[in-house]
């Protein structure tokens, strides 16, 4: 019979070569020799057999504390090729973001209804009672109202990188919040829609109630089609995970979550790389002297593009949703 | 909040993973705050060393129109560290250092999957991203403290979408003697303590394990609480042993003449138990490299 030390020691060494392997990233299974190989899984099995008996036979907390360490180093080294068949099996991220947004077009359609919603209502309004351009504009730009057509395009060359960046960061950061916001059941998401929304409808109103329409618009438009719907598209992240908050259906909310998580998660950073376009067209071609019938030109050939994109790209032959390739785990937590 | 969760691995091994506490999970919390503004503060110091070299540069060419243009650069490209810093920090630590950030590490915690991997950058993007929502109101985390409060194991709402745990990482396997070990001879015989029956009287199952766990820990324990221990453990098996209670009890090296008697009682117990010779492993200790 083996003493009891050999064996703690046994355990030991296999969590030293164990240790190496993890090291040694999760393609270091594939360099061992097959004897090696099945080894290593009869080590595990035997140091888990060991575990269980010394959890039922009542080993001191310490040894099973140990022994479970060891057991944790084992597991993550073996059942951590799952991992790298999840990233094998994800599809090529380029249609991923189309795909996502196609799978939840109710999403997309309810945020657009919220923000463009809000946009009409406000532009609408500001027709009706002017005073109220008053309340829901900022200072600055109602000082900055009078001036004439040209001021809206004049920011200067040099400061364009700077302005660039500064758009990008600050959308960027909009579209976070509109989809992490989601997780108090939509009610952040929506609010940050409807108060963006309302700024543009009243920046509208205003300009369109002092005949400065054309201005607006002129500015607006080359980057405009890209901008706005990225942020819908992220207030359709939100409400997506907001759904998992609201109907979770026959699982629990968590499992819910973590369903739509993944496809959320695709559609938020496609919205920052879209911001990044928009910005970058915002920064250098919005402020730039193209006329206006360039600028029509450019929302057109931007929004076709993206309708393109949305409607093709990602068309999968085995027609799988986007969040199939998240396996449910198999694993259930208890709690002690 | 559960102490600890219990993860049962696809071949039916139960993992067992301490969770993390709010108080740690705060403390990780603080040290990346500081953590944070730190990188901002030394990239703002680099690139303005940088660039004042630059503008110095620029002046003894003196070609103005450049110069100008690289500062405008500069500060786009400050602009979008920061911004990258403020959102990316925890994404790209805990993805790079499976599961962990600079604080949490100082701390001793990492964040783990519901399968008991170490997390990825999909893990880290989807609890970091919608951090904002448990920082409600900012900066108070009170909507992921009150959802962490409820939740049986301390998940904040960013740890639900990601199906993440935060749990406490278990440093270096400590070594212990050789009455640690007494299990391994217990588990090879399959099967658990037994009351040992003495000629005048018995010592219990639930003695031995107390023995059995005094004598494993007792180079840990103070010398003070060593004594004290000892006694405790020993004194009421002193008459089964034959040992005179109060000579003993007045010697100067009692404790270890307790020990000593504590050590064959296991002996004692051990030799006692039956062999069961099928439960005798024969596998190799595993010499990978």
């Amino acid at each position: 019979m083996q003493n009891a030390e050999e064996k703690l020691d046994q355990w030991k060494r296999f969590y030293r070569s164990v240790q190496v392997l993890l090291r040694a990233g999760p393609r270091a299974l594939r360099r061992l020799s097959s004897s090696e190989l099945a080894r290593l899984i009869d080590d595990y099995q035997g140091l888990t057999a060991d575990l269980a008996r010394a959890r039922s036979f009542g080993g001191a907390r310490q040894t099973i504390d140990q022994l479970n360490r060891i057991a944790v180093a084992g597991h993550n080294l073996l059942y951590g090729q799952i991992r790298l068949r999840e990233a094998g099996a994800a599809p090529h991220w380029f249609g991923r973001f189309a795909r996502s947004v196609r799978a939840h077009l109710w999403a997309v359609a309810l945020s657009a209804i919220v923000f463009f919603g809000s946009a009409g209502v406000s532009f609408v309004a500001v027709q009706i009672y002017p005073h109220l351009g008053y309340d829901l504009l900022d200072d600055g730009f109602l000082d900055f109202d009078p001036a004439s057509e040209e001021n809206l395009h004049n920011i200067p060359s040099l400061a364009r990188p700077v302005i660039s960046s500064l758009i990008i960061s600050n959308n960027i950061q909009v579209t976070l919040l509109a989809f992490g916001f989601g997780l108090t059941a939509g009610i952040g998401t929506s609010l940050l829609l409807i108060f963006n929304g309302i700024h543009l409808g009243s920046v509208a109103g205003w300009m369109t109630l002092h005949g400065k329409q054309r201005a607006l618009w002129g500015w607006i438009m080359p980057h405009g089609g890209t901008e706005l719907l990225a942020i819908c598209l992220a207030g359709a992240a939100g409400y997506l995970l907001a759904s998992a908050i609201i109907a979770p259906g026959q699982v629990r909310r968590t499992t819910a979550l973590k369903r739509v998580g993944a496809d959320a998660l695709t559609i938020e950073l496609g919205c920052m790389v879209m911001l990044v376009i928009a910005g970058l067209i915002e920064g250098f071609v919005s402020p730039s002297a193209i006329d206006y019938a360039s600028r029509i030109g450019v929302l057109g050939v931007s929004l076709a593009l993206w309708a393109v994109y949305f409607l093709a790209a990602g068309q999968d032959r085995s027609g799988r949703a986007g969040s199939d390739i998240i396996p449910d785990s198999a694993v259930k937590p208890t709690g002690l | 909040m559960d102490e600890s969760v219990f993860i049962s691995t696809p071949d039916h091994v139960s993992l067992e993973f301490e969770l993390a506490g709010p108080g740690s999970r705060f403390s990780a919390y603080v040290i990346d705050f500081i953590f944070n503004v730190l990188l901002i503060v030394v990239i703002f110091v680099v690139v303005f060393l940088a660039g004042g070299l630059l503008a110095l540069r620029s002046l003894v060419a003196s070609s103005q129109g450049t110069s100008s243009w690289g500062t405008s650069w500069i500060l786009a490209f400050l602009v979008l560290i920061i911004f990258l810093i403020n959102w990316g920090y925890y994404v790209f630590f805990e993805g790079l250092w499976q599961g962990s950030t600079p604080g949490k590490k100082r701390v001793g915690i990492r964040v783990i999957r519901q399968d008991g991997l170490p997390i990825g950058f999909r893990e880290a993007a989807l609890r970091n991203l919608v951090r904002a929502a448990d920082m409600l109101p900012p900066p108070c985390y009170l909507l992921g403290g009150i959802v962490m409060h409820f939740d049986p194991l301390g998940r904040r709402l960013g740890d639900m979408l990601a199906g993440t745990y935060v749990v406490v990482e278990k440093f270096a396997l400590a070594d212990q003697g050789a009455s640690g070990a007494a299990w391994a001879t217990r588990v090879e015989q399959g099967r658990s303590r037994q009351a040992l029956t003495l000629p005048r009287g018995m010592i219990s199952a639930q003695q031995i394990a107390l023995i059995e766990q005094f004598l494993a820990r007792r180079h840990e324990l103070s010398q003070e609480r060593r004594g004290l221990l000892v006694w405790q453990i020993a004194e009421p098996l002193l008459s089964m042993l034959g040992e005179d209670r109060d000579s003993l009890a007045r010697s100067a090296d009692r404790t270890d003449r307790c020990e000593r008697l504590l050590l064959q009682v296991l002996d004692l117990a051990q030799t006692r138990e039956p062999h069961v010779a099928a439960a005798t492993k024969t596998a190799q200790p595993p010499s990978l490299f």
